[in-house]
């Protein structure tokens, strides 16, 4: 949620600092910074997945801790793709948060309240055969 | 003596008591039979190193008392029978090789009609395993293996073999060994068709398994069966055996159900499919590191690490059928068995005289194709440890029979006490002596002239300290073990038993309805994609040289979604996918922000430090 909702704060704020009639108006291709904030749009489907993992967790669902990993995995992703491409200053926060994110979903306790079944050692198949 | 005919050997009804039922699986075409008749149906050949194989004595010259004189043996020498040899076959009509392969084709057709191999093995398993089952099929145009006609070849012979005498036979033997009585019940197979019949590792002439009933004798004097242990794939010690009570071990009144898998005839507890994989292991140096790696991540960082697979990261895979649909061979089932015969002491000459192996010798460098030594040695003519210690074969050596186990309780519990007495007397021996060495330090304290001798003495208190502590623990753990083993010994006595199934640390599990119910389309996609996976490399490689790394991780990341999606592994994907994001992003961000970074590292730890000292201060 917090994610979502600092993704959101700042994208309305990026967007609210640009003359979208100049823009508009102007025959040249758009600014650097404008192009960058354009590209706030890309983390639209990891928000809108992160959204739906909070209900998911709210819920105790197992899909809460698979959205809440794609969420993150497509955040970083994009992050990655971003900084590689134009390199802008806002995807290093994202990239640490989701990081982080990352490691705590990983965590095997936080992960075995969903799926228990990974805490048991499963059977294992034999060295090598007769 | 050994023979099946005659007067029965004595310790032929307590073998017949206890003999197994096989229920065999439906397309399988060799059943247990008498080595008599297979003996005498085989040739002899010698293999001598840097040689050819030299045929000894031709089909239909053996005897089992003829077969342990082993002509021409010298260092290096590989004795072995040959099953089926076209050149013995009868000249004219039916015979000739030609004839040999079409009947062999024939049957083989037979048994792909009579067997459906349900959910194909590589839609079990991951990509890699896929590669490496390409590889391992590419080494077998390479190695020495089974000749593809000869499994059907051997279904002729074995055909004509019963023809003449119907018999389903098994060797038995009993061994007395510490409190146990075993039961060993050898099954001889004419041919392993595993690889050519149902798709598995191997083919090979003659095949040898074992099933091992141990008996306790109770108070009263009377045998009664406690464990069982059925040979399968290389399973060895604990994870062998069962509990003549555990639920798993099925039984016909006194005879345990044996269901023998299709071709490799390995036995198992249930009916079922079993996935069973040839474990590649890493080289040395690369999984010490792969395993450091691994301990680190799920040790000090607390991150999921996937589960342990012993034995390797690259595995075959194998699928065993033993369905139990086939044939019921003993107590209640479609055949009976024939009276045993009885491996007697001192083992006859076909048992102990004959080290060579039971069918073709292919000389396979993995030894898959190779036939097995007989039931008394290895391959390599060393005695096999189930036939000198079937006991420990199985993991039983430590477990004393009921009867036993409470007394041997009494008895460890005894030695604790005879320890802790000792331990108690050496204790206060030494504290005595550590509390003297206390006064002489105390008295050479601020004597400049004895500084030397007061630097002695500590040195010895801190010497003598150290080892009365361990003493003291070692009395502390030597208690409490004490006192489990009094209770536990409490417990027996009032005929508690331990858990049937506490001893086993890898369980047999058959393929689960869910995993069997796996479509067709998946099963199409794991047929396909590997080949499919390197044809869109290529293509890229040639086609899209301008995107090359970004059209490489599209095609991967589809290909291991897709991959996951079927085998429902999607969750340890996206985990797998995330961390090694993260890992670039981190790579990234140090790189990006490294004195930023190592900034505020000192601070939180400057604001730490801060923080407990204000903390101390103000208790």
């Amino acid at each position: 949620m917090l994610e979502a909702a600092s993704i959101a704060a700042y994208g309305a704020y990026e967007f609210s600092r640009v003359d979208w009639r100049r823009i508009a108006s102007s025959r040249e291709a758009p600014p650097p910074e404008v192009v960058e904030t354009l590209l706030l749009v890309l983390f639209a489907p990891a928000v809108a997945l992160t959204l739906l993992s909070a209900l998911g967790f709210l819920l105790l669902r197992r899909r809460g801790w698979l959205l809440a990993a794609i969420s993150q995995g497509l955040a970083l992703g994009t992050g990655l793709w971003l900084y590689a491409e134009y390199e802008p200053a806002y995807v290093f926060p994202i990239m640490a948060y989701a990081v982080l994110m990352i490691l705590y979903l990983n965590v095997h306790d936080v992960r075995a309240v969903f799926y228990p079944g990974n805490r048991r050692g499963g059977p294992q198949g034999p060295r090598r055969l007769a | 003596m050994s023979a099946p005919q005659g007067a029965p050997h004595p310790d032929e009804a307590l073998l017949r008591r206890f003999e197994p039922v096989l229920r065999c699986t439906k397309g399988d075409r060799f059943f247990p039979m008498d080595v008599e008749p297979y003996v005498r149906a085989c040739g002899l050949w010698v293999q001598r190193s840097g040689e050819e194989a030299v045929r000894v004595v031709p089909g239909g010259g053996l005897t089992l008392e003829t077969l342990a004189q082993q002509p021409l043996d010298s260092s290096g020498a590989v004795h072995f029978l040959k099953f089926t040899d076209p050149r013995d076959e009868p000249e004219g009509g039916s015979g000739g090789v030609g004839a040999l392969r079409e009947r062999a084709v024939r049957g083989l057709k037979e048994t792909r009609e009579a067997f459906r191999a349900g959910r194909g093995r590589l839609a079990r398993v991951g990509y890699i395993s896929r590669f490496v089952d390409a590889l391992y099929s590419i080494t077998l145009l390479a190695r020495g293996r089974v000749p593809g006609e000869a499994a059907g070849a051997a279904a002729i012979t074995y055909g004509r073999v019963m023809e003449e005498r119907e018999d389903y036979r098994y060797h038995g033997r009993v061994v007395r060994q510490e409190c146990w009585t075993v039961l060993q019940y050898w099954l001889f197979y004419p041919f392993n068709d595993w690889r050519s019949g149902f798709f598995g590792a191997n083919d090979h002439e003659a095949d040898w398994e074992k099933v091992h009933v141990y008996l306790a004798e109770t108070e009263e004097g009377e045998l009664r069966p406690e464990w069982v242990a059925y040979a399968s794939h290389n399973y060895t010690g604990d994870n062998l055996r069962r509990r003549w009570d555990d639920p798993e071990v099925e039984k016909v009144g006194e005879h345990p159900v044996v269901y023998v898998a299709a071709g490799s005839h390995a036995s198992y507890y249930a009916a079922g499919e079993y996935l069973t994989e040839l474990n590649l292991p890493l080289p040395r140096p690369m999984a010490r590191i792969v395993r450091g790696a691994r301990g680190f991540w799920r040790e000090r960082l607390g991150q999921y690490a996937g589960e342990e697979r012993g034995g390797g990261y690259f595995h075959v895979p194998f699928v065993d059928y033993a369905r139990g649909d086939g044939i019921v061979i003993g107590e209640g089932g479609d055949r009976a068995w024939e009276p045993p015969r009885v491996i007697s002491e001192p083992a006859p000459p076909w048992v102990s005289g004959y080290r060579g192996l039971w069918g073709l010798y292919a000389r396979d460098p993995f030894e898959g194709e190779d036939a097995p030594a007989g039931p008394m040695y290895n391959r390599d003519k060393t005695v096999a440890r189930a036939w000198y210690d079937p006991v420990g074969w199985a993991g039983l050596d430590k477990v004393p029979t009921p009867a036993e186990t409470h007394e041997a309780a009494l008895e460890r519990l005894g030695d604790l006490e005879v320890r802790q007495q000792e331990l108690r007397s050496e204790i206060e021996e030494k504290a005595h002596r550590l509390r003297k060495l206390g006064v002489e330090a105390a008295a050479v304290r601020g004597r400049s002239h004895l500084d030397g001798r007061g630097r002695e003495t500590r040195r010895r208190i801190a010497e003598l300290s150290k080892e009365l502590d361990g003493l003291r623990a070692r009395l502390a753990a030597d208690e409490a073990v004490a006192g489990s083993l009094s209770e536990y010994a409490g417990r027996i006595a009032a005929g508690e038993r331990d858990p049937a199934r506490t001893h086993i640390a890898r369980a047999h599990a058959p393929a689960s309805e869910t995993e069997l119910r796996f479509s067709r389309v998946a099963e199409a996609w794991a047929a396909v994609s590997v080949s499919l996976m390197l044809v869109i490399f290529v293509a890229i490689a040639i086609f899209e040289q301008e995107h090359l790394i970004s059209m490489l991780v599209v095609s991967i990341a589809f290909f291991a979604f897709a991959e996951a999606g079927f085998r429902g592994r999607l969750v340890n994907l996206v985990a797998s996918a995330n961390i090694g994001l993260a890992a670039v992003a981190s790579l990234i961000l140090l790189y990006e922000f490294f004195w930023q970074l190592v900034v505020a590292a000192v601070l939180v730890v400057s604001l730490y430090v801060l923080w407990d000292n204000l903390r101390e201060l103000r208790r």
